[in-house]
């Protein structure tokens, strides 16, 4: 999912004539042209499909809206459908995880760009930027298999599975995002303002609060807003560890805490069950889950577009007026300064905790027989198969995002006018944020029975696709916009027409950065599992390569992952779901590092993904 | 540490001795040498200019002497403060509260004029509002701004044009009452009619404040100065009486 957050400061792009359709250009230049126009119309088309399914979905059958929002009793076989439990958990889990996670992720975002010398917080920052981009799988199974245990052993809550534990995993997920966007909106401050500070006597503590935070606190509170679109969308590693119990509320205000270890339900985890299979493409109990849907939709849109708009262009506000006392600066910068140092702590030993249990417990996957050999489900064997399904999944899926998020791109950075520009963006980024879920379900009916696909690996591919185009466009877009004015005056000036000068000025100057949107979009694609149990990948049985497109399922890690952890009793079969664990977050650190490696070459635009 | 409400005074008592004194500072990157070795001092009450071409290291001497080098860029020699040697690298918030350095660019954080002008105090001292704004009218008055701002205060202080920023950004110093006022080509960023409007400012503080001023114009240290150390490329310095 792409989100821009930092938009450069030349907003307008360079706008061009007309193509003109002189003789022998012509062709061409609607061969470009239709091309470019293709990648924004797939990002509308994504749109319209999302938008289509919910709203024939809710079309399909009567939805009380009324229950939907007051009642908390679901049960199908009485058609009652009350969606409150599930509002009420989704918020409980988001709640705890921006709780735990917003004042530690920004104290070590502060300690990373304001208290540790570069040499230090280049390399951390860098690894939490790796961290960021971790799949939620792989969260997921540290929480099944690290948080509930230890939840069940913190409260008396039989198994782990809570509202708690949910939140402390997403709140694990999302507190490296929060870092790395808000570490970016610190960096973004000019040097000149801390310098101007502390040259009055403040101490950094003081340089930090009058001097930096009010210039960077919009962009933070957007790597904020986009944690929470994270969370809300987050299905799968919610799934593992809330232990989906439905009608689950509060009976009173002071019940609220001893709700928090107990099991419950939400939106997304709703979603993800098994229910969408059962209701089938029309009636009420199907309209009921899309109405959910919009619900989350909704939610998720508030909150990502709301995120990107944040940081773009508002001034910054006045420090507060209150005057400081005098008494004590010293002890108190001291203290501040250990706090926020101490703040870098649990990030890093985030990081060094995961490394540390996928090594000791995923071992298994730095035998290269592992990686070669077929699987033979729970038992053991290797994952080959797995590997394979999910790189046919990422190859199919790039073949088919690159065109049209370069495309998409160019329209964006070149085309538009100014105000189509930003309402294609936020478009983009409304796309990028969607729960892959939703997109899941969409692309369910739509491949799986409309079209009659049944499980296809092709279906799971094009599903993928709406995650992947959105950081492609956006990334090109920026590039375009970083463009310096005179390339394109000049080749204005030679008298190229705007095609010739797509393709001679344009993609040589963009294609770095596109190609680096791509990775990050793969990255991000190759970790996705909610959208993919529904339409593309079984756990057993699938040949390893697809020969067809109907029918035609492949096994994938995230899947594999999913099913394993699920099925937690057998050491072999934890022992696999580690080993896939870690085999997928290599690739994942593959394509991410083949992504930085560009970005640092080629100095692209820098672009944030949720 | 000790309360930081005594620039004032501390001014008052040293009015006949010197208030920096700076002997063999060198500034080193690694092995190699880009500033000094420099030897000067600044005699309480005096302007000082400190000239020579570009790229010689002028502002980086600047911020050798308020701690605030670049990362990687290495102090030695000696420099003192009021006769007492100063202890680089502690993040000494109180050396910066003394020896006050106004940037080149003019830096306006958000806000109104009058928390632009309270900036630096209200977190050194503790006193009444009407204290803390007397304070406040004074420095403005002294950095010649009060006259064009007394009436909007509250006004966001983006609305200053560029020449009232670097007054501003003059006042804000002038109002924690430091030792010595250090201005890195406080005239560079402006234009013609600003320059001589902040010029004018730092005209008025001869006698009254200490001031080193750095500047590559020779006809502007000229105007201002009472005496001038020269920097050269060929990392040399040599102090030069100057015409009063």
């Amino acid at each position: 999912m792409g989100l821009t957050l930092e938009r450069p400061a030349q907003a307008p792009g360079p706008t061009l004539p007309r193509p003109s359709s002189g003789s022998g250009r012509g062709s061409r230049a609607r061969w470009v042209w239709g091309w470019a126009y293709s990648g924004i119309l797939s990002v509308l088309l994504t749109l319209a499909v999302l938008l289509g399914y919910l709203v024939t979905g809710i079309a399909s059958g009567t939805v009380d809206w009324a229950a939907l929002f007051t009642s908390s009793t679901w049960n199908p076989g009485t058609l009652a459908f009350g969606g409150l439990a599930m509002i009420y958990g989704s918020a409980a889990v988001c709640v705890l995880a921006l709780v735990l996670a917003v004042p530690i992720g920004w104290a070590a975002a502060i300690a990373l760009s304001e208290y540790l010398p570069p040499r230090l917080a280049k390399p951390l920052r860098l690894s939490i930027e790796l961290l960021a981009a971790v799949p939620s799988i792989v969260y997921g199974l540290i929480g099944i298999m690290v948080i509930r245990p230890f939840v069940a052993d913190l409260g008396d809550v039989p198994g782990g599975d809570s509202l708690l534990a949910a939140g402390i995993v997403l709140a694990v997920m999302i507190t490296p995002t929060i870092v790395a966007v808000s570490v970016d909106a610190l960096a973004a401050v000019p040097g000149r303002y801390r310098e101007a500070a502390y040259s009055l006597g403040l101490t950094r503590r003081e340089v930090v609060r009058s001097a930096v935070l009010p210039q960077a606190r919009s962009g933070m509170r957007a790597g904020v807003l986009l944690g929470l679109a994270r969370a809300l969308g987050e299905a799968i590693a919610v799934f593992m560890v809330i232990g989906r119990a439905d009608g689950r509320l509060p009976e009173s205000l002071g019940d609220i805490f001893a709700s928090l270890v107990r099991p419950g339900q939400t939106l997304t985890t709703k979603l993800a069950g098994p229910e969408p299979m059962l209701a089938g493409t029309s009636g009420p109990y199907f309209a009921a889950l899309c109405g959910l849907g919009v619900i989350l939709l909704a939610l998720v849109a508030v909150a990502t577009v709301w995120g990107t708009r944040g940081s773009t262009g508002r001034t910054a506000r006045a420090p507060r007026a209150r005057r400081s006392s005098a008494w004590l600066r010293t002890p108190k910068d001291r203290v501040t300064t250990v706090v926020r140092l101490g703040a870098l702590l649990l990030p890093g030993a985030l990081l060094v905790g995961m490394l540390g249990i996928l090594l000791a417990r995923g071992g298994a996957a730095l035998n290269p027989v592992f990686w070669f050999s077929p699987s033979e489900g729970a038992a053991g064997g290797g994952i080959r198969d797995q590997i394979l399904g999910t790189l046919l999944l990422l190859a199919t899926t790039a073949l088919i995002a690159l065109p049209l998020g370069y495309g998409a791109g160019i329209v964006i950075g070149t085309r538009a006018s100014a105000k189509t520009a930003r309402v294609l963006e936020t478009l983009t980024v409304a796309i990028g944020g969607t729960p892959t879920i939703l997109l899941g379900l969409a692309g369910y009916v739509l491949f799986c029975t409309t079209m009659g696909w049944g499980r296809s690996w092709l279906a799971g591919a094009v599903v993928l696709v709406p995650v992947v185009v959105p950081v492609v466009a956006l990334t090109t877009a920026g590039r375009i916009r970083s463009m310096p004015a005179e390339i394109t005056e000049a080749a204005f000036a030679l008298g190229l027409t705007s095609s010739q000068y797509v393709r001679s000025v344009v993609i040589p100057y963009t294609w770095p950065a596109t190609l680096t949107g791509l990775l990050l979009g793969l990255a991000r694609a190759a970790g996705e599992t909610a959208p993919l149990i529904f339409t593309a990948t079984v756990f057993f049985g699938a040949p390893a390569l697809p020969t067809g497109v109907v029918n035609a399922p492949v096994q994938a890690l995230p899947t594999h992952i999913f099913t394993l952890s699920q099925d937690s009793g057998a050491p072999e079969a934890i022992a696999q779901a580690w080993g896939s664990a870690l085999v997928l977050v290599l690739i994942t650190a593959g394509l991410l590092s083949l992504a930085v490696l560009l970005r640092n070459r080629f100095e692209g635009a820098r672009r944030w993904t949720t | 540490m000790d309360d930081v409400t005594t620039g004032a005074t501390t001014t008052d008592k040293m009015v006949d001795g010197t208030v920096i004194a700076v002997r063999d500072l060198q500034i080193l990157d690694g092995a190699k040498r880009l500033v000094g070795p420099v030897t000067f001092e600044l005699a309480a009450g005096s302007t000082t200019g400190l000239c020579g071409p570009s790229g010689a290291g002028k502002s980086t001497v600047l911020r050798a002497l308020v701690d605030l080098l670049p990362h990687g860029l290495r102090r030695q020699g000696e420099v003192e403060v009021l006769g007492r040697p100063v202890r680089y690298g502690k993040g000494d918030a109180h050396l910066r509260s003394t020896v006050v350095l106004v940037p080149q660019t003019p830096v306006v954080f958000g806000g109104s004029i009058l928390d632009n002008a309270l900036f630096g105090l209200r977190h050194l001292v503790r006193a009444s509002r009407t204290e803390m704004h007397d304070r406040v009218e004074q420095a403005l008055r002294e950095a010649g701004l009060w006259s064009e701002v007394s009436g909007r205060l509250d006004t966001p202080a983006q609305t200053l044009s560029n020449g009232q920023r670097q007054r501003l950004c003059l006042a804000r110093a002038l109002a924690l009452e430091p030792a010595a006022l250090l201005l890195d080509e406080p005239t560079s960023a402006l234009d013609e009619r600003s320059r001589d409007t902040v010029e004018e400012s730092v005209a008025a503080l001869r006698g009254n404040r200490t001031v080193l001023l750095v500047s590559h114009d020779p006809a502007q240290v000229e105007r201002l100065c009472d005496r001038t150390v020269r920097i050269d490329l060929a990392n040399t310095c040599e102090p030069s009486p100057a015409a009063v």
